[in-house]
């Protein structure tokens, strides 16, 4: 099914790029690439759609925006036909500017290559000529698009010790609640009655932060918004270092050593004598001092496993 | 119903511009380019005023605006001989996309720049 690879010595051209996709980019190959992650479309080599379930496509972020009804977004993927013109069509029928297109789709590109690349080679298949109905709308070279995404990937990373927020759903500390904060904001400005300040958030930010009903992952906020995935986890990484989304508690892959499991008496112990063992107050978690927050969520690992 | 392609086209008509591109600020991917870059590098040039841009666009201090339409419009820097201008393209929908354009000081006219490249940022949405 697959055309046979090139050797490697052939992907060093300027707009190659590196790995699998490297690989495929260099062959000038048009079809997609599908990875464990999401799909890659390419044409000719180069890199014009990217899908990824975790992330809002395209129309999904019209549609949110309030940009793109979902009966014009079916009529458009019904027209597209065989040549797969359904981004042109969209345009000609006065519904999106011929910008909007594009931005809007080189967006949900960037967005969903950060989470499917790179492609893992034992578990990406090819489809030659497959191609997406929104058609070749603008594209990235493969290189190039592998630098943003590394690019992203940095930017990301230096929020790492608040990763832990990625999978959870998205719980805002409670001004109230919470200790440290004001528990008033006089006419005079935010500062409260204990003297410290809430930390102020971006718009991005604060539109997080109503819409989270400490249900909703990261991921599921981005699809309800119609907003990159990528942005708001970096956002919500952001409001848990400054103490306004609580960190979940330890992670549950932690393995756990329990009292007596290694003793030769485990099965004739009896289940309420053996030791409590007591988690750390979880309104520690909730401290505005990310480094303090940090602090906690190591000491709660380790003593899980002393 | 104008695309980059022909937005870039139009912002190299401003007065005393030397080059233009469209760059996304979380990546600092180059989306499209026209004319020159400084040192002769449009990829570093996306890359760098992307690092700007996302000091701004993290910092609530820059974002006073309280949900009341975009945060952000533009940035400005002065150099010894040329402006750099950064435009927010104000997309309905979610996006981290940005104007750039690069300025010989001794032509351009800061103040219409900064006009015309509102506009053309204006117009890349639309039409």
């Amino acid at each position: 099914m697959a055309p046979p690879l090139p050797p490697r010595s052939a992907v060093s051209g300027d707009d190659g790029g590196s790995g699998l996709l490297g690989r495929y980019a260099a062959e000038r190959a048009t079809g997609t690439l599908r990875g464990p992650n999401g799909c890659v479309y390419l044409s000719e080599g180069a890199v014009y759609c990217v899908e990824c379930p975790a992330v809002p496509g395209p129309d999904a972020r019209l549609t949110a925006a309030g940009r793109l009804s979902a009966p014009s977004r079916q009529r458009a993927a019904e027209a597209a036909g065989p040549q797969r013109r359904g981004g042109r069509f969209l345009v000609e029928q006065g519904w999106l500017t011929q910008g909007e297109l594009e931005i809007c789709q080189l967006g949900a590109l960037l967005d969903a290559a950060f989470f499917v690349l790179p492609l893992a080679p034992g578990s990406t298949t090819f489809t030659p000529g497959e191609v997406h109905w929104l058609g070749v709308v603008r594209s990235v070279s493969a290189a190039a698009l592998q630098e943003a995404t590394a690019r992203r990937r940095a930017l990301l990373d230096r929020l790492r010790p608040w990763a832990a927020v990625d999978q959870a759903p998205v719980v805002p500390v409670d001004p109230v609640a919470s200790e440290g904060w004001g528990r008033s904001r006089g006419p005079g400005g935010s500062q409260g009655s204990t003297g410290a300040v809430r930390p102020a958030v971006t718009g991005r930010q604060r539109r997080l932060l109503e819409h989270a009903d400490g249900r909703r992952t990261p991921y599921e906020l981005a699809h309800a918004l119609g907003q990159s995935a990528y942005l708001t986890l970096l956002d919500v990484r952001g409001l848990a270092a400054a103490g306004l989304v609580r960190l979940p508690a330890a992670p549950a892959a932690l393995p756990r050593r329990r009292p007596g499991a290694s003793g030769a008496d485990r099965r004739t112990a009896a289940p309420d004598s053996a030791p409590r063992w007591h988690l750390p107050d979880p309104g520690v978690l909730e401290t505005a001092d990310p480094d303090i927050a940090l602090l906690a969520r190591l000491r709660t690992a380790l003593e899980e496993n002393l | 119903m104008p695309g980059i392609d022909q937005v870039l086209a139009r912002a190299m008509g401003i007065p005393g511009v030397l080059g233009a591109g469209l760059i996304d600020w979380a990546s600092g991917l180059t989306l499209g380019t026209a004319g020159q870059a400084p040192h002769g590098d449009h990829d570093a040039a996306a890359a760098d005023t992307a690092e700007v841009v996302q000091a701004v666009a993290r910092n609530a201090t820059f974002d006073t605006a309280a949900g009341e339409g975009p945060p952000l419009e533009d940035l400005i820097i002065t150099a010894a001989r040329s402006y750099h201008l950064i435009r927010f393209v104000p997309t309905a929908f979610d996006s981290q996309t940005f104007l750039y354009l690069w300025l010989d000081r001794a032509q351009a006219n800061l103040a219409i720049a900064r006009l015309r490249l509102r506009d053309l940022a204006a117009e890349l949405v639309t039409g």
